[in-house]
């Protein structure tokens, strides 16, 4: 019995993992909130979005994965722009220049941000590149995602979907 | 029916016309009963939210009286006047040559700030006597240029709180942006 018990709670830490469902620590808290410059030149603040179900991407350009969600997430914007749900972009790299060229490259619709000095992604904890948050309506982180594999775009729409029925 | 079965008839009757009052009245009691308790129970639900908003004012207050107390508070505010030769970006204060605030402005706050708004930038503590403030305005000016323009007051603190407001507005004959700091008395 405590063989099966051992073996069920490594399947689902494996499953955990690849599923990306690791830092449930800032679940059902309020987001901190942030204004971050753009790469178009445009302030953002988060709280500003308060109302609307919103998709924080934390992300970088030398980090691969990242560059694969962010391709994810743009085909995701253009679909659901219209039914409320917003993305923004924060990218912790060095420099300007860096976060422009990568998100022209990707061709990313929503504003993408530049994290000047790291506070945001100090703010958020952010441990692993890429990280998701999904804020709800009221304001409250309500899932978060480190890591990415192709598709898990889905897992987001998903919860999304849940959160602008709420 | 024999005069023994006439008590038994009675007690029947009696309790048909008892049940009878009783179901009669019961669908009247819940309708207006349910009616009235959830009108109750909103009217309590909004007392207390009302409650707590006066509640969180008088938090916010004590507050502020606690965290910077009238005679060494410090303000400062801003505002624009007009704004069509400088988009304001961002606002750097600095008080006695430390940095105190660096404000990022998004688009909606721009966008209040030129319908009329003033926004409190900054609250702080400072000692009675004479301080020095310079205030960095960054943005964009005419022809979409690149903006960055300082201002600068020195004033005297005394007992009372003390705040100053930075204005931003056109000179309209220099074609220029005017950045004003001023006191308020």
């Amino acid at each position: 019995m405590q063989h099966i018990g051992r073996r069920l709670f490594l399947t689902l830490l494996a499953v955990g993992g690849l599923t990306g469902i690791v830092n449930a620590e800032l679940a059902d808290t309020p987001a901190p909130d942030f204004v971050l410059k753009s790469v178009s030149g445009n302030n953002y603040r988060l709280s500003e979005y308060r109302g609307q179900v919103v998709l924080v991407s934390f992300w970088a350009s030398w980090c691969g994965e990242c560059r694969s969600q962010l391709e994810g997430l743009a085909a995701l914007y253009e679909r659901y722009e219209g039914a409320g749900l917003e993305m923004l972009a924060v990218s912790l790299d060095r420099e300007q220049s860096q976060v422009s060229d990568a998100a022209r490259a990707i061709g990313v619709g929503f504003p993408t941000l530049h994290d000047v000095g790291g506070d945001v992604g100090e703010q958020y904890d952010v441990r692993k590149l890429p990280y998701v948050v999904l804020i709800d309506r009221d304001g409250t982180i309500r899932s978060e995602y480190t890591g990415y594999r192709r598709g898990q775009e889905d897992q987001y729409l998903q919860r999304a979907r849940e959160l602008l029925a709420e | 029916m024999s005069k023994r079965h006439w008590p038994i008839f009675f007690l029947l009757l009696s309790s048909a016309v008892a049940f009878a009052q009783d179901d009669s009245a019961a669908p009247e009691f819940t309708v207006a009963a349910i009616d009235n308790q959830s009108r109750t129970l909103d009217e309590q639900v909004q007392d207390l939210k009302k409650l707590a908003v006066d509640l969180n004012r008088d938090l916010f207050l004590l507050e502020e009286e606690l965290l910077f107390p009238a005679n060494t508070q410090v303000a400062v505010f801003v505002s624009m006047d007009v704004g069509e030769f400088f988009a304001l970006d961002s606002v750097e204060i600095k008080l006695d040559d430390k940095d105190v605030t660096n404000y990022l402005y998004t688009e909606r706050e721009v966008d209040a700030l030129l319908r009329g708004g003033v926004q409190r930038v900054f609250v702080g503590n400072l000692r009675a006597g004479e301080h020095e403030l310079v205030a960095m305005f960054t943005g964009g000016g005419t022809h979409d240029r690149d903006y960055r323009r300082g201002a600068s007051v020195v004033f005297d603190k005394g007992i009372g709180p003390k705040f100053i407001e930075l204005t931003i507005s056109d000179r309209e004959n220099k074609l220029q942006p005017e950045f004003i700091i001023r006191e308020w008395d």
